[in-house]
Order: C-alpha cells, then structure tokens, then sequence
C-alpha cells in the first residue's frame, strides 16, 4: 500500500485518502447519472426542438387539440394515419402535420362552421317515404337557431358562420362577423339578429337552389352536395388562419341528414384529409334515419365527435352538451366514443366490403379476384 | 473548403486514403485560420454582412420605398411552377403510386461547412425529417430507407420501411460528419438494395450531395449504366455547386438534378420530390397486388402483437389471413407477409389519379364598361371581398370548368391541399368519371 514517493504526499495518509476517494466515486456516480444527458445537448438537438415549427400557443396544444387518448377509439384515430405523436409531459412536442406557419390559438375562442343540409328531397319527404325524418325542417330549425345563438353568447369574439349544402349548389348563408345588414326585420325585438339573417338568406338560397335544379331531372339517390360545403369552410378557415396571428380555434359542424352519395367519395376525402392536416375537427350530427359512413370517418380521422341522436325532439339538448364547447374544454368532457368505424374497402366488382383484395398498382382499384388485366387502367 | 474545383479522384486502398485525408485536413486548419484572421467579425456582424437585406428594397419613381408586395411574388412563383409541371401534358398523366425511396445522406467532411447555419448536416437532417413526413402523407403506400456516406463507405442507417417513426428516430440521433463522398459506393449499395424490391414498385434514389468531389473504387460510369439497366430512377439536390458527374446521373436514370441556394430553396426543392413523379410506363410492371383491410379488434380482447411481441388489452387490426395482430397501419404482416392498409390510405393516393385543372387568370383589362358589375365581387371560396380587375396585379383567379372566381390565396390552397374545387364541387352536374366506391 505504500504509493510511490514521488505521487502525492497526502495519499500515504489513511485519513485523507479514504474520504478523497469516496468523495471521487461520488463525483463519479453524479457524473454517470446526469453526465449522460449534457452530453446529448448537443448543438443539433438543441436546435431542431426549439427553433422548428414551434406552435407558440397560448394554451398548451396538448390540451386545445382535439385527438386527445382518452378513449382508445381516439387514440386510434391517431394512429390510422400518421399519427401526431402527444405524450403528455412534454409542451414542446411537434405534432405531426405537414409544414404549417405557426399558429397562435387564442384561449376559449372559438370559429364554428356549420354545414346545414338543405336537401328538399329529405326535408320535404313524403310520409310515405321511410326516409322521411320525424322531425320538420321548421322544427329543426327552432332547435338550431338558439344554438347558433348560444355559441356566438358564450363568448365576445366567438365567430358563426352557416353554409348551406343544398342538392344543386352549397353557399353561405350567415356570417357573424360581417356586419348587420340594417333591414326591417332585423330590427325587431323579439328576434335576435342571427335567426332573422339565418332565414331570410336561407330562403334566398332555396329559391335560387330550386331555379338551378329546375332544368335538370333529380339525380342520384337524393344526396346533398357534402363535398362541396366541406370545401367551402374549409377555405373559409384558411382565410381566418392567414388574418393575423391570433385567431380562433376553429371546427366544422355537419348537420347531415341525406343519405351519402357515392360519387363525392374523392372529394370528401381530399376535404378530410386537408382538415386533419390543419388540425381542423369535423363534427358531424346525422339526423337523417342511416348513418353517414363518410361523416364516421371523417369525425373519426380529423378527431371530431359523431353523433347520431336517438330522440329529435330534444336536438337543441344534444348540440348544447356535445357541439357548443370549445376545443380546450372537450379534454375534460366525456363525449360520444366512435363505435367501431369500419375502414374495409368494398370491391369495384361487387361492391361488396371485403377482407382480402387485390389492388391494381397503377389506378389502385380493388378487385376481389385476381385478374390477368385491371379493368378500370387497361394495364396488364 | 475543397477549392471548389470539380475532382475525381481515384483511390484503390484504404490506406492510401488514410493518408492522403490526413494531408488535406492539414492544409484545410491553415485554411481556416486564415479565414478566421482575416474576417474578424462577431456573429451578430456576419449575419449583416451576409444576408443584406437591405438589397431587397425598392423604389419607386418619386424615390420613395415601395412596400414589397410578397403575395403577388409569391404567386406568380407558383403559378410558374404549376405550369412547369402541367406543361408535359394536359390529360392525366400516369404516376407512380407504390414508391421505394432512398434517400442518401451526404456526411462528409463538406456536410459540416457552415453556409447554411448552423451546418449543412443539421439543416439537411432538419428537411429530410420533413420531406419523410409529407412523403407519407402524400405516398402512404410507399417505402423509404436511409442511407449515409461517411468516410467513403456509404452505410445504410434504416432498412425501407412503411412508416415514418424509426427514420425520423435515426435521424435525431447524433450524426457526425468526415471523410470523403462517394457517388459511387452510395450508388451500389442502393443498387443491391432495391434489386429485391417485388416488380411493381417504382425505384428511386433522392441523394443530397453536399460535397464537390466523389472519391470512388471504380468506375462510376459503370455503376450508372448498372443503375439505368435497374430502372432506378435517381435524382440529386446539390447544396454546394453544380457537379458534371450528378446532372449526368440525373440525365441518364431519368431524374432531376437541382442546386440550392438557401435553405428555404433547399426545402422547397425537397419538398418537390415528395408528390409521386411521372412514371416511365417500362419501369414498373403493372400487377394486381394482394393486399388486406383489416378489422379493428374489439376493445378489451387481449392478444399478443406481432410488432411488439407483448400482450395488448383492445384496440389494434388482426390480420384477415393468419389472424396476427398488428398495432398500426399501413404495415406488412410479421407473420404472413401480407401488406395491411385500411381505405383511408387508398384514398390518400386518389388527387394523384384525378388532379384538378389548374386556375385561369382573369385578365386585368376588360372590354366594356358594364362587366365590372357583373363579376363577382367575393372570392366564392372564402368570401374574401375582391378589387376590381383594372389594378396591374393579377388579384382573382377562374376554374376553367365552373368560371367561379377565387382570390390568390384560395387558389394555393385549393391546389396544394385541398385538391377539390369548392365550385366544381358545389354544382350538381352528372360525373361520369370518379365513380370510386367505398
């Protein structure tokens, strides 16, 4: 033990050295236990986390976006398709969306684009008619208007917008952030001025909806123009998004009740898939008597809430509990979970859903049997 | 720096190259500090001295600063490039959906220059997490694998795969850079990896190439026609200058060559190669590819996943053929093989197969005088309030098809994201294409 005379004096002495040593394990054990992390500060690290996309929110986007895994279905929602990863410790993850500017939310403020459908063909059934909703088009109306209302009371800078989906054309029909149109009706005092703007427009565009489906015989199965109105909002969105650097969060409400028309199939999903990217939720509400598969994935893909009430009658209780709160509250509510969606594809042949298929590599049309040559491409 | 002079050098044994590298990193530290003498500038006085923005202003006849009107900048830069791409053909053109991408990573010793800050690596390493995200979003059918060039070896970081979690983790990871390029190596290694790739995916190589040399063991003009013979279709994107040897690859396999100039060039010529190309119809034959659509379990039902190999309670596919469960998709089945997608991903694909016409500009001199009551005065998109056209900027746009008009903004995004035109679709007309049914 004894050390060499030219080392240190001190260590010859037991009582310096065993406390010096035990005093270099410790700095040895602190260094293995953090030294590990200073080392991964690196430059590049460093950079990457705080200058990239940097979503400077007010509120911490974790609890404002919707696609929160409270339930397993909505984790699943993330999943699905590329999903935006959100551990919940950590503010400074970047969720998974293609490149967008960065956005300011502003806390509580919501922007709610409503897509009314309009369809005669499903409002105006006859009794006859199994698709004829138990509720009236003026009855729904009396459920929807005070809602309208209620959203744009809830809060100053809350911001409405209505879109018709009529058969033949989709427009807008009310905007709460442009101004008043001054007009005999909307003076009155017993109306507030959204019902009154809300049906005077609305009945302008039945007029001009049935003048342009006047010359043409009715087409399809009596569905609405979905696709066009999911478009719509859309671009509206975009405009508020580019306004400035604080702006509401916005969602989409459908209130569908026509049936889906298969030949919008593309467009609605090129409307969904721009909505999730822009980490827009898209509600739906069916009041017609089938379920909406396009609004099930659509809800489901953009981490919306789809709901199918069981008694109209009380359709205002419904949009009150589940459609009026924002995006930030909606981590704390329990809200309708979405039942099983079910993402097989149906064969071009058959249009039968299936398991198994066999996908054309060009056109990617689905076939259930193996073909020599793609039918739709010509490609064999 | 390496001088900036176009090389090639041929190099047979490793130690050779040993030496030689230690010779020039010699003469590059002198290099160095004579550039660190003779600058002298704090940080903060670099950044004025090179990016001048000042340059970018403008005056007008009086002399007074005329503000820069970015927007109409900005889309006439687009509109330029919409045109350059719709201008091979006006009809649909056919393109290649099911893409096997390598992306090569250039980590030699000119990766670490410092024009684009901090360095080349960490802005490249930056965009290509990028490019993998919208690649997936745009291609989710697709494979990609990483590949790097350090040293003069060129390394594969991560095999092809289907989604974008283990790439993007092995980027984040510490990446050093040193060494020579080599085309060549980077080159063969790709080669021996997409030969055994099934016949219907489209192969291709998207090589960022920071260095101006190539130090390579053979012939690199073999190692092209090698590649051409496989149908690979390579492209470059240059940070550096323009290298005779990469446009020749680019125009022999088919691909295209560009140069960045900053880093946002750099990331929008990135983000160029993520929508699918024009397919060369030889190169990949057609076939009809069995593929699954899983069911989502139940929730509560235990199983083992095949990813993970641990017991999961709910949630997860089981795969239609051997009944394995799979956490996410789109995925290849660990057990049978068979590739799992659900019809979201199909339809992820479908603006490549129906893309919409690109806008008309409406012209800014009318004939008579009654037309400006009957344009339209918002943009039918968003409602935007729309200046008469008489003003020199190009303020609204048409669709060819439903003569609705829309503002400048609307039309980027209608055409980069939405892929719908909210007036076409608005208008009940018989379609007899898009008859596509879920």
């Amino acid at each position: 033990m004894r050390a060499a005379p030219h080392k240190l004096k001190g260590f010859r002495n037991t009582f310096t050295r065993f406390p010096l040593m035990l005093l270099l394990a410790a700095f040895g054990l602190i260094y293995r236990m953090y030294g590990s992390n200073i080392g991964s500060i690196d430059g590049r690290t460093g950079f990457t986390h705080t200058t990239r996309w940097a979503p400077q929110s007010l509120v911490d986007l974790d609890d404002s976006a919707p696609s929160t895994p409270a339930t397993p279905g909505k984790s699943l929602a993330t999943v699905l398709v590329t999903p935006p990863s959100k551990p919940q410790h950590s503010p400074q993850i970047i969720p998974f969306m293609a490149p967008a500017p960065s956005k300011l939310y502003s806390d509580d403020v919501s922007l709610l684009v409503v897509a009314l459908d309009t369809n005669p063909f499903f409002w105006g059934g006859a009794s006859s008619n199994p698709n004829t909703p138990s509720l009236s088009f003026s009855r729904f109306l009396n459920h929807l208007l005070p809602f309208l209302n209620s959203i744009i009371l809830l809060h100053q800078l809350n911001q409405v917008v209505v879109i018709a989906t009529g058969v033949n054309s989709c427009d807008y029909i009310y905007d709460s952030s442009s101004p008043p149109m001054t007009s005999a009706a909307s003076e009155s005092r017993n109306m507030p001025s959204v019902c009154s703007a809300v049906l005077q427009n609305l009945e302008d565009f039945l007029i001009r909806d049935r003048q342009i489906g006047k010359d043409e015989l009715a087409a399809g199965n009596g569905s609405s123009l979905l696709s066009g109105s999911l478009s719509l909002a859309l671009c509206y969105i975009q405009r508020v998004f580019r306004a400035g650097p604080l702006h509401p969060q916005p969602r989409i409400l459908c209130l569908q009740g026509s049936p889906d028309g298969p030949e919008q199939y593309v467009a609605v999903m090129n409307a969904i898939f721009s909505a999730q990217r822009s980490m827009i939720p898209i509600d739906s509400c069916v009041v017609g008597i089938q379920h909406s598969a396009f609004l099930q994935q659509a809800s489901y893909i953009t981490g919306g809430v789809y709901l199918k009430p069981q008694h109209l009658d009380g359709l205002f209780q419904y949009l009150s509990m589940v459609f009026a709160t924002d995006l930030q509250s909606r981590s704390f509510l329990q809200l309708p979970k979405p039942v099983g969606v079910d993402f097989r594809a149906s064969c071009f042949c058959h249009k039968k859903t299936i398991d198994m298929g066999y996908i054309c590599s060009v056109c990617l049309s689905i076939y259930c049997k193996h073909h020599k040559k793609c039918s739709t491409c010509g490609w064999n | 720096m390496s001088g900036g002079a176009v090389e090639r050098r041929f190099e047979f044994r490793k130690s050779n190259g040993v030496r030689g590298e230690r010779e020039e990193e010699d003469r590059e530290e002198e290099e160095e500090e004579d550039e660190g003498n003779g600058r002298g500038l704090e940080a903060w006085e670099r950044a004025y001295a090179d990016e001048r923005s000042w340059e970018s202003l403008q005056e007008d006849e009086s002399g007074l600063l005329r503000p820069i009107d970015n927007k109409s900048l900005y889309h006439a830069q687009y509109r330029r490039r919409l045109r350059s791409l719709s201008s091979s053909s006006s009809s649909r053109i056919q393109k290649g959906l099911i893409r096997y991408l390598y992306v090569v990573v250039d980590l030699s010793r000119a990766a670490s220059e410092t024009d684009f800050r901090p360095s080349r690596m960490v802005v490249v390493a930056k965009h290509v997490e990028a490019f993998i995200r919208e690649f997936f979003d745009q291609n989710p059918l697709s494979h990609i694998g990483l590949v790097t060039i350090k040293d003069g070896v060129a390394r594969c970081l991560t095999d092809l795969g289907g989604s974008p979690d283990s790439h993007i983790k092995a980027l984040l990871g510490k990446l050093e850079c040193s060494g020579d390029s080599s085309l060549q190596n980077a080159l063969d290694l790709v080669h021996g990896y997409l030969s055994k790739i099934p016949s219907y995916g489209h192969r291709e190589v998207l090589i960022l190439y920071s260095a101006l040399s190539t130090c390579d063991p053979g012939d690199v003009m073999e190692t092209i026609q090698n590649c051409k013979k496989a149908k690979i279709r390579c492209s470059v994107v240059g940070l550096s200058a323009e290298i005779y040897i990469c446009k020749h690859l680019c125009e022999e396999t088919g691909g295209s060559y560009t140069v960045a100039l900053d880093e946002s060039h750099f990331k929008e010529l990135l983000l160029e190669h993520a929508p699918p190309p024009p397919a060369i119809a030889e190169f990949a034959v057609a076939n009809l590819i069995k593929m699954g659509f899983p069911q989502r379990g139940a929730d509560g039902v235990i199983a083992i996943c095949s990813c993970h190999k641990e017991a999961k309670v709910g949630g997860g596919y089981t795969c239609p053929r051997c009944k394995a469960r799979v956490c996410e998709l789109p995925t290849e089945c660990r057990i049978c093989g068979l590739t799992l997608v659900s019809s979201p991903h199909l339809a992820r694909s479908y603006h490549h197969l129906f893309p919409i016409s690109p806008f008309i500009e409406v012209p800014s001199t009318l004939p008579s005088n009654n037309s400006y009551q009957r344009l339209p005065k918002n943009c039918f998109g968003c409602q935007l309030s729309l200046p008469n056209p008489g003003s020199n900027p190009v303020l609204r746009v048409a669709c060819p098809k439903c003569k609705q008009h829309f503002c400048l903004d609307c039309d980027i995004y209608i055409h980069e994201s939405l892929h719908n035109c909210p007036g076409c679709e608005s208008l009940r007309e018989s379609k007899p294409s898009n008859t596509t049914k879920v």
